[in-house]
């Protein structure tokens, strides 16, 4: 490192102040900009449904349809600004029953037949009733007043028409855009700002390098500044129509501004203690490493990372496919999840008869069935392909590379190919899985309507193409086994048996162990076989965890369960890779 | 040799032989039932028809692996009545973007990961590491929310690239990082001597004698792509922007039973990956084992 000179304190604490103020001070004029945009927002809305209230009640008073309603809203046009239209749906016979719309003049003056263009009107009405009739239900509460804002600023807001208590149709009115607000300073308060860093900067020359003074000095001014403005600018926050409005905001606004203001802060403590100069020399000393890892780094934070953290998120929130725009902090509902799944532990019920009913659905069952999938599939694949592995590292035997190739090809095919092949096999009427059992005079069976025999497909496929691994892998470690130790043993007098006790199997520990951990966390997530081979048939019964949370996500659209139920099985495969490497540091103690 | 032979008087050849055919019989029987459906010219996934009133020997030659007539229909028509092609095409074009991608995103990182000492190198390798072992499931809701509902690139070629390419950085970094690791530095060194620049040394250098470790995990990274399944399907929404696997599934998922089709897709789309797996298969083994079994 090149010895450079002295840094300086004052030109530090200067930058940092004046980079914090920026940002603050910057932050601030954007969120009560923002929040003032917000309210006017929320104003015109409300204004719309008061509007749209006494519309409906006008018209409904009239009889809510025929030539009265359409009279009650020709006196109600009346008393409206220009700009201002409403239309009345009827959904018998989709039907437009009144409008004051400039458009529905002459050939297409109400009441008329709805124009195929106009097919949202109507959606909009049918949307409106169910609404209603659901919300009498007793449902989740759906909003009865539909609002969407214009392009321009303008409103659309539409409510149900009730006719002796029933929903025949909708009011639907526009509103134009609200007269533009009185534009206030651009930047309020901007005058705190700089006198802050005026007097920051007369202070500095009198301190000199005193560091910590310059310190104190630093943060004294941002806090004051950035506060003095933040009570300029929220006072521009004028308490007018709506006060409560206003004040919800002044809340949100100030706990904005607090953050903003405590990320300000912190930006000053990075810079002028001089942070930013050593991540700076850091970055440009090592700049070559940094460019060449940075487009991986950047990628796999964007798709990787990132949705690795916003899935444990969601998993405390409700979030499903109807309110993903919304923020999670809206949708936050804490454990919940985690409570609605571990904690049910209805597995198994009396049906009617008395008979036991599974409840498949129940993640104690799946996780049970997940288990018993894996450590049947694993035993299955280590014992079949440890055997091949012995018989075909037999001295001499002949065709051993041709048998070889052969019974590698279950795991050269592609798994989801291989799935689809064995559920054809298993076809309750062409499949020759059946064939076979019946040039055996059995009967046919319907393999996935019962969990057992639905199991045995998905076990028959993850085993045929399983072992082949477990046999490449056992061959390996079999030929590499010296041969002069079996010839030692030989001499000892051990029987064969005694051979492969005493060191075929404790030479194949060392490349079996890895092997069978790898598998284990395979078939565990062995996503495409049970997926597509018995697709959790029946009713769920031989789903495992992992095509569980999919289902979740994919067919009932509820993300936050789902996102939950996966950092679950996360959690489990964690404290089995945690148990796992205790168990063989264990043992190759021994 | 001749002492050996008192080791195997107990199990005489043609016993293991006889084991290994039926193992074997096992192992083949649904590749060549999947080829027999192909060239049966036909839909249905009945080898041949069975009688009313069948015999063991009708049932026999219903399980017998032979199509009752040899045709190319299913190929042909496959290619070019249903949309196989565009399918295939579709695969082909997705996995050799998330190669070239993935490979020169894990390629860079790896070499500054071998070769530079910086902070944030260890990390940086750890999480790597650690993202191996994020469930697929959990990743795929918020990619699935962000490619598709905040990117609006549901159905499109372009966001399935973009995913499996950064999801296979990882595993690649940690490929390339082991093989970069044992070329000598010496011969860098040489290079700067002779006055060559770091990008150079990297394209130049680096690069070529790389070159066998590169080229298998571009397969590796190729192959992951080609067969890749649940996010094709969760992402593919569109009938025209399947990839291959979601493609065979349409023909025989749901209400369609077009197994001739699906059995004739199988195939053309099996035979690359199976012929470059065979091939690749001792670095497989190596390279899935050696992480773990460090003396």
């Amino acid at each position: 490192m090149s010895p450079s000179p002295p840094p300086s304190h004052r030109r530090r604490f200067v930058a940092g102040l004046a980079a914090a103020l920026a940002l603050g001070g910057g932050s601030a004029a954007f969120l009560v900009q923002s929040a003032e945009a917000e309210r006017r927002e929320e104003l015109a809305s409300r204004q719309a449904i008061a509007v749209l209230g006494a519309l409906v009640q006008a018209v409904e008073e009239a009889g809510g349809t025929g030539d009265p309603s359409r009279d009650a809203l020709r006196a109600w046009q009346a008393g409206q600004p220009p700009g201002v239209e409403a239309r009345l749906v009827v959904l018998e016979g989709i039907r437009l029953e009144g409008s004051t719309a400039p458009g529905d003049a002459g050939e297409r003056a109400a009441p008329r037949r709805l124009a195929r263009e106009e097919k949202a009107l109507f959606d909009q009405a049918q949307r409106l009733r169910g609404a209603v009739e659901g919300n009498r239900e007793g449902g989740a509460p759906k909003p009865e007043v539909e609002i969407e804002r214009l392009a321009d600023g303008g409103r659309v807001a539409a409510a149900p028409l009730r006719v002796g208590g029933e929903v025949v149709g909708s009011v639907r009115l526009t509103l134009p855009t609200p007269p533009a607000a009185v534009a206030g300073p651009r930047l309020p308060g901007i005058g705190w700002i700089l006198a802050a860093f005026a007097a920051f900067l007369g202070a500095a020359a009198l301190l000199g390098e005193r560091r910590w003074m310059l310190a104190l000095g630093a943060a004294v001014s941002l806090v004051a500044g950035l506060w003095l403005q933040a009570r300029a600018a929220l006072s521009g926050l004028a308490p007018g129509a709506g006060a409560d409005v206003t004040l919800a905001l002044h809340a949100e606004a100030t706990r904005a501004l607090l953050a903003s203001g405590g990320i300000a802060l912190a930006l000053l403590a990075f810079v002028g203690l001089g942070g930013l100069a050593r991540a700076w020399r850091t970055l440009v000393e090592n700049r070559q490493a940094y460019a060449y890892i940075a487009p991986a780094v950047l990628g796999t934070l964007v798709l990787v990372f990132f949705p690795f953290f916003y899935g444990v998120a969601l998993g405390f929130t409700d979030s499903n496919i109807y309110n993903t725009s919304s923020p999670l902090s809206e949708l936050w509902v804490g454990l919940r999840n985690y409570a609605a799944i571990l904690g049910d532990f209805s597995m198994v019920r009396r049906g009617a008869d008395g008979a036991l009913v599974w409840n498949y659905l129940n993640f104690y069952w799946t996780f049970l069935f997940t288990v018993v999938w894996t450590i049947t599939n694993v035993t299955f694949g280590v014992s079949f392909g440890l055997l091949l592995a012995l018989v075909l590292d037999t001295k001499g035997l002949a065709f051993r590379p041709v048998y070889r190739v052969l019974l590698i090809l279950p795991w050269a095919m592609p798994n989801y190919i291989t799935a689809l092949i064995w559920k054809g096999m298993f076809h309750r009427q062409f499949g020759v899985v059946n064939q076979v059992l019946q040039i055996f005079g059995l009967q046919p069976l319907s393999w996935f309507d019962q969990p057992f025999t639905s199991f045995l497909t998905a076990l028959a496929t993850n085993g045929w193409l399983s072992f082949p691994f477990m046999m490449v892998v056992s061959l390996g470690a079999l030929q590499s086994i010296p041969a002069d130790l079996y010839e030692a043993a030989r001499v000892d007098g051990a029987s064969r048996w005694q051979q492969l006790r005493a060191i075929t199997l404790p030479s194949l520990r060392p490349a079996l162990v890895p092997a069978v951990i790898l598998s284990v966390v395979w078939t565990f997530n062995m996503f495409n076989i049970i997926y597509l081979v018995t697709a959790g048939a029946p009713n769920g019964a031989t789903e495992i965890l992992i095509t569980q949370a999919y289902k979740f996500a994919f067919e009932r659209y509820r993300y936050g369960y789902a996102a939950a139920y996966s950092v679950v099985i996360f959690g489990i495969l964690l404290v089995y890779g945690w148990f796992q490497n205790r168990v063989t540091k264990a043992t190759e103690g021994i | 040799m001749a002492r050996r032979s008192r080791r195997e008087e107990h199990f005489p050849h043609a016993l293991l032989h006889a084991f290994l055919a039926a193992v074997v019989l096992f192992t083949v029987y649904p590749v060549l039932w999947v080829i027999t459906i192909a060239f049966s010219g036909k839909q249905s996934l009945a080898i041949a028809d069975v009688p009313p009133d069948p015999t063991a020997l009708d049932r026999l030659r219903a399980v017998l692996p032979w199509p009752a007539q040899w045709s190319w229909a299913n190929f042909t028509s496959v290619m070019s009545d249903q949309p196989f092609a565009r399918w295939i095409w579709n695969s082909a074009v997705i996995s050799i973007a998330t190669t070239l991608v993935g490979v020169f995103l894990a390629c860079t990182a790896a070499y500054a990961f071998s070769r530079f000492r910086f902070p944030g190198r260890r990390a940086g390798m750890m999480s790597f590491l650690v993202s191996q072992m994020f469930p697929g499931v959990l990743t795929l809701i918020p990619l699935y929310i962000i490619i598709v509902q905040w990117l609006g690139l549901g159905s499109t070629r372009l966001g399935l690239v973009v995913v499996y390419a950064t999801t296979s950085v990882p595993f690649s970094v940690w490929m390339l990082k082991g093989y970069f690791d044992t070329i000598p530095r010496e011969l860098e060194e040489a290079a700067i001597m002779e006055g060559a620049g770091p990008g150079t040394i990297f394209w130049r250098i680096v690069l070529p004698l790389a070159m066998p470790a590169i080229a298998i995990t571009a397969l590796f990274s190729f192959m992951t792509a080609w067969n890749e399944f649940i996010l094709a399907a969760t992402f593919m929404d569109q009938e025209t922007m399947y990839t291959a696997p979601v493609g065979l599934r349409f023909f025989v998922g749901g209400f369609q039973q077009q197994w001739g089709y699906f059995a004739a897709g199988s195939i053309i789309v099996s035979i690359p990956v199976v012929a470059l797996f065979l091939y690749l298969q001792k670095y497989l083994v190596s390279g899935l084992t050696a992480g773990s079994v460090k003396g």
